[in-house]
C-alpha cells in the first residue's frame, strides 16, 4: 500500500514532468534529427543552433526585455498603490466606505473580457495603443491586491496604531512605519500574483500591441508559432519554437522554485481564505 | 479610573481592529491613486462596454445607436450558435475531470511518503508555464506523425490520431492540455483544503471501525464541500472564459470546431471589427458566468441543507 502509493507518486510526477523535459531536449537538438521514430529520448548531438535562430530571425530579445519591463512596472505601481488604498479602506471610517467596497469586490465578478474592447477604444482615442503604457496601467485597476491587503490590515489590533498615534505619528507615517512592516508577507503575495499575471498576460498585449517595439513574450512566441508551423502551410518544425519557448519557461521556473511558499500562500488566499 | 482605562483596553483588543471616523479628505488621499485606475480601466470599461453593445461600430467612424439590435442578431448568428455550444462541451470536458482529479492527485500528495515533494513540485509545475508555450510543448507532444502522445499510443496498439486536426479530436485534446496545464493549480487548493480537516475525526471514524474508504467517504470528502465548491467555481469560471491555449494550439480549427466564445469575440471585435457585436458576446460571456454561479450557489445550498 505505502509502496504502490509513493510508485504512484513518481509515476504521476514523471507524467507532468514529461512534456516539460521533452520540450529541453527537443531545443538542444539539431534540427534534421527532431523528428524520429522513435524518438530520442538522450540526444545524440547537442547543439545552440536553435537558440542562436531564435535570437537571429525574431525580436526575442526586445520581447523579453519587455515583459520584464512591464511586469516590473506594473508589480512596482500595483503594490504601493493596493497597499495605501486597502489599509485605507481597512482602518478608516468614511460616508459611502461600505457602499465602495462592495463596488470594488463586485469586479471580481466580471469577466476581464467585457474590459478589452472598450480598452481598445479608449487607448486609441488617446493614441498610447501598442505603448508600455497601455500594458501597464490597466493592471493598476486590478481588485484582487486591494481585496487581500484590505482583509490583512482589518485584523491588526488598533493598540498598534494608537501607540503610533502617542508617538506623533500622522497618518501617512502610521501606514509607513505600523502597518507596511506587517503587512510584507501579503506584499510579497501580491507582487507574485501582479507579476506572474503580468508575465503571462495573453488576451490583452495580443490585441494592444502591434509591433515588435512593445510586444511581450506570450504574444511574441505564439505568433512565431504561426511562422514555423503548419499554420503557414509549410511542414512544422519543432526547434526554434522549443528553444524560444525553454527561454521564456525558464524565469518563471527558477522564480517559482525559489518561492514555492510565496506561491502556495498565493493561491490559497486568492483561491479561499479571503 | 485606572480600572476603567483597563477595561476599555480590554473591550477594544476584543473587538480587534476597530476603526476611526474619518469625515475629511485623508481617506480619500489613500484611495485616490487606486480609485483613479480602478475607475479608468475597470468600472469605466465594464459600464462603457455595456453601451458599446448596443451600438454599431467599427473603429473607424463614430457608432451608432441599434439598441438591443446586436443582441438579437447573436440569437440568430449559427457561428454564435457554435461557438457557445463549443464553449459548453469544453465546460463539460473540463470541470468534472478537474475535480475529480485534482481532488485525487491533493490525496495522494498528502500522504507522508518521501515522494510527495517531488510530485507536488510537478503537478504544479506545468501551471507556471505561459500559454504560449504550452502552444509549443503539446502542438509538438500531439504531433501525429512525430509527436509522444502518438508514440505512447502505438505502443499498445492504438492511433495514429491526428489529434489538433480532426474536428472530433481537437476539443478533447484541448481540454486535456488544460487539465495537465491547471491541475496542479486546483490541487494546491484541495491540499490546503485538506489540512483543514481534523486528523482526530478521521481518526475516530477508523476506531469505530471504518475502511480508508469510507472514512474518505463519509469524513473526509463532506469536510471538503466547501473547497470542492471553490475549486467548481474556479474552473467553471476559467473554462467558459477559455481561449489563450485554444488560440496557440487551433486558433478554433479546424473549422469551427474549437471557436469558442471568446474566441468568436476576439474575431468580431478586433478581426472584422465589429466593437457593438463584439461587445455583445462579452456580455453575453458575462452573463453566462452568472447564470454558472448562481446554479452552483443553488446545488451547494441543497447539499448543505440535506
Amino acid at each position: 500500500m505505502q509502496f504502490g502509493a509513493a510508485l504512484s507518486m513518481i509515476v504521476v510526477g514523471i507524467v507532468f514532468l514529461l512534456p516539460i523535459l521533452w520540450m529541453l531536449i527537443t531545443s538542444v537538438k539539431p534540427e534534421g534529427q527532431i523528428m524520429r521514430y522513435p524518438p530520442e529520448f538522450v540526444p545524440r548531438h547537442i547543439t545552440a543552433e536553435n537558440f542562436a535562430s531564435v535570437f537571429r530571425r525574431f525580436a526575442f530579445g526586445r520581447w523579453a526585455f519587455n515583459s520584464i519591463l512591464v511586469a516590473a512596472a506594473a508589480t512596482l505601481l500595483v503594490v504601493p498603490v493596493d497597499a495605501l488604498a486597502g489599509y485605507a479602506l481597512a482602518r478608516m471610517r468614511f460616508p459611502g466606505r461600505d457602499a465602495l467596497y462592495m463596488l470594488i469586490l463586485s469586479m471580481l465578478m466580471v469577466p476581464l473580457q467585457v474590459t478589452v474592447i472598450p480598452l481598445f477604444i479608449g487607448f486609441t482615442e488617446v493614441k498610447m495603443l501598442s505603448t508600455h503604457w497601455a500594458l501597464i496601467l490597466p493592471t493598476v485597476g486590478n481588485v484582487t491586491g486591494v481585496f487581500l491587503l484590505r482583509q490583512f490590515f482589518v485584523t491588526v489590533p488598533a493598540e498598534l496604531e494608537d501607540a503610533g498615534r502617542i508617538d506623533g505619528a500622522n497618518q501617512f507615517q502610521l501606514w509607513w512605519f505600523v502597518m507596511l512592516p506587517l503587512a510584507r508577507p501579503v506584499m510579497a503575495t501580491v507582487t507574485i500574483i501582479t507579476f506572474m499575471s503580468s508575465w503571462n498576460n495573453f488576451l490583452w498585449p495580443l490585441i494592444a500591441v502591434s509591433n515588435d517595439f512593445t510586444r511581450t513574450l506570450p504574444v511574441g512566441i505564439a505568433q512565431f508559432m504561426g511562422g514555423t508551423s503548419g499554420a503557414s502551410g509549410s511542414a512544422p518544425t519543432y526547434g526554434m519554437p522549443t528553444a524560444a519557448a525553454a527561454m521564456a519557461t525558464a524565469p518563471a521556473v527558477v522564480v517559482f522554485l525559489a518561492m514555492q511558499r510565496w506561491f502556495v500562500r498565493g493561491i490559497t488566499t486568492t483561491g479561499i481564505k479571503g | 479610573m485606572a480600572e476603567n482605562a483597563a477595561t476599555s483596553t480590554r473591550l477594544a483588543l476584543r473587538r480587534g481592529a476597530s476603526s476611526r471616523w474619518y469625515g475629511g479628505a485623508t481617506p480619500w488621499l489613500f484611495l485616490a491613486p487606486f480609485l483613479a485606475a480602478f475607475v479608468l480601466f475597470r468600472l469605466g470599461p465594464v459600464i462603457g462596454g455595456f453601451f458599446i453593445s448596443l451600438t454599431r461600430w467599427s473603429i473607424v467612424g463614430s457608432p451608432t445607436w441599434v439598441g438591443l439590435a446586436n443582441y438579437r442578431a447573436l440569437l440568430r448568428d449559427p457561428l454564435f450558435h457554435t461557438s457557445l455550444v463549443n464553449t459548453l462541451f469544453f465546460v463539460l470536458l473540463t470541470v468534472p475531470a478537474m475535480v475529480a482529479l485534482s481532488l485525487g492527485l491533493a490525496l495522494l500528495v498528502n500522504m507522508r511518503l518521501a515522494p510527495r515533494i517531488f510530485a507536488r513540485t510537478s503537478i504544479f509545475l506545468p501551471y507556471v508555464v505561459m500559454a504560449a508555450v504550452v502552444g509549443v510543448i503539446w502542438n509538438w507532444m500531439l504531433d501525429s506523425n512525430f509527436g509522444l502522445v502518438n508514440y505512447a499510443l502505438k505502443l499498445v496498439g492504438l492511433g495514429p490520431f491526428r489529434w489538433l486536426t480532426d474536428f472530433k479530436l481537437a476539443m478533447p485534446a484541448v481540454a486535456g492540455v488544460t487539465i495537465w496545464w491547471t491541475v496542479g493549480f486546483n490541487m494546491i487548493i484541495y491540499l490546503a483544503g485538506l489540512q483543514d480537516v481534523p486528523r482526530e475525526l478521521e481518526e475516530a471514524a477508523m476506531i469505530d471501525g471504518a475502511g480508508p474508504l469510507a472514512v474518505l467517504r463519509h469524513v473526509t470528502l463532506p469536510m471538503l464541500t466547501p473547497t470542492t465548491f471553490v475549486v467548481l467555481m474556479l474552473t467553471t469560471i476559467n473554462a467558459a472564459q477559455v481561449f489563450d491555449q485554444i488560440y496557440v494550439m487551433t486558433g478554433g480549427g479546424p473549422g469551427t470546431s474549437t471557436l469558442t466564445l471568446v474566441q468568436y469575440l476576439f474575431y468580431q471585435a478586433f478581426q472584422s471589427f465589429n466593437l457593438g457585436y463584439g461587445s455583445a458576446i462579452a456580455y453575453f460571456v458575462f452573463l453566462l458566468l452568472a447564470v454558472f454561479g448562481i446554479i452552483q450557489l443553488r446545488l451547494v445550498h441543497q447539499q448543505v441543507t440535506s
